[in-house]
């Protein structure tokens, strides 16, 4: 059992992804961007970072890279395929999430902490999570507000797919970026795709402030282990 | 034979673009009577093709693969034929 993470050129969270991943007991592979074939392989991630220098748009030249047909194809076959921060970018550019993430309200590229609620705990990526539970995680981004036109959205929210949301708590967090309804992460219809703009990855060791991404990577293990 | 392209990309309307607010700030600031300021992309290239019919198409097709329909639209704003040189 082992998890591709996808590097592009100017990718940067791939060997942080890596050592979340490793650290939580999953075998991974760092896999270059113009690899054609990722058979073999239980899940991807999509590290953050700035692909191809996020010229033209966050994460849109990366949707060119040979690889995303092969991350399409093992999404479409229901692989788990997780998309951070920019990886989350390069998934909606590449329609294989609804909606597109826009500058910031502030223009600011916007790095510390904030609290996420998490909407759904029945996920490949949540399942150990409480129900509701807040967790206090990291962002760093420009582009990381996410929209959707207005019918987009009244789906995203009756079929569930709103995975995390910023909030409020104890005067604590808030919209960090001008989202539309608070989305920090979504899933796409059949739940297997998720794009988050906060980094679990930089959240799995008390040195580091919080462990509260851990939960995400251990989801997934418990996932994988049941399929396998 | 060679042309000549300029395609935009706008936010398309309705979009906030906090950039273009950013510099319609500055603008008033220096008392220019603006509202409504916007900021797209322009992209410029050069390239092969049998026709001008086909020219366009090629172009139209370059700006629908680099724009995203979730938040820009796209124009192929010139086109024109380059002169061979000698």
């Amino acid at each position: 059992m082992k998890i591709a993470v996808i590097v592009f050129p100017g990718s940067n969270c791939d060997r942080d992804t890596q050592w979340a991943l490793e650290r939580s007991g999953l075998g991974t592979d760092l896999v270059w961007h113009t690899q054609g074939n990722l058979e073999g392989y239980s899940a991807v991630f999509l590290p953050g970072g700035f692909s191809y220098g996020d010229y033209l748009r966050a994460g849109a030249l990366a949707k060119f890279s040979p690889v995303m047909a092969e991350v399409k194809r093992l999404a479409d076959r229901g692989y788990p395929v997780v998309g951070i921060c920019n990886g989350f970018q390069a998934l909606t550019e590449a329609g294989l999430l609804p909606g597109a993430l826009l500058a910031n309200t502030n223009l600011h590229y916007t790095c510390k902490e904030v609290l996420v609620r998490v909407e759904r705990d029945d996920l490949p990526f949540t399942s150990v999570y409480q129900p509701k539970q807040i967790l206090r995680l990291p962002i760093a981004h420009g582009e990381g507000r996410y929209y959707a036109d207005e019918e987009t959205l009244e789906r995203l929210e009756e079929g569930r797919q709103v995975v995390l949301r910023y909030v409020e708590h104890q005067g604590q967090g808030g919209n960090p970026n001008g989202s539309l309804a608070d989305i920090a992460g979504i899933v796409n219809e059949r739940g297997n795709v998720l794009g988050m703009m906060p980094h679990p990855e930089r959240a799995v060791e008390d040195v580091l402030g919080s462990v509260d991404g851990q939960g995400l990577f251990e989801s997934l293990k418990r996932a994988l282990e049941i399929v396998a | 034979m060679k042309f000549h392209a300029t395609i935009l990309i706008e936010l398309k309307e309705g979009i906030l673009d906090p950039q273009g607010r950013a510099v319609e700030g500055v603008l008033k600031g220096l008392n220019y009577p603006v509202e409504h300021v916007r900021v797209g992309r322009v992209l410029e290239m050069e390239l092969e093709a049998k026709s001008e019919a086909e020219a366009k198409e090629t172009a139209l097709s370059i700006a629908k693969a680099l724009a995203n329909p979730v938040m820009e639209v796209y124009t192929l704003e010139a086109l024109k034929a380059l002169q061979e040189v000698g």
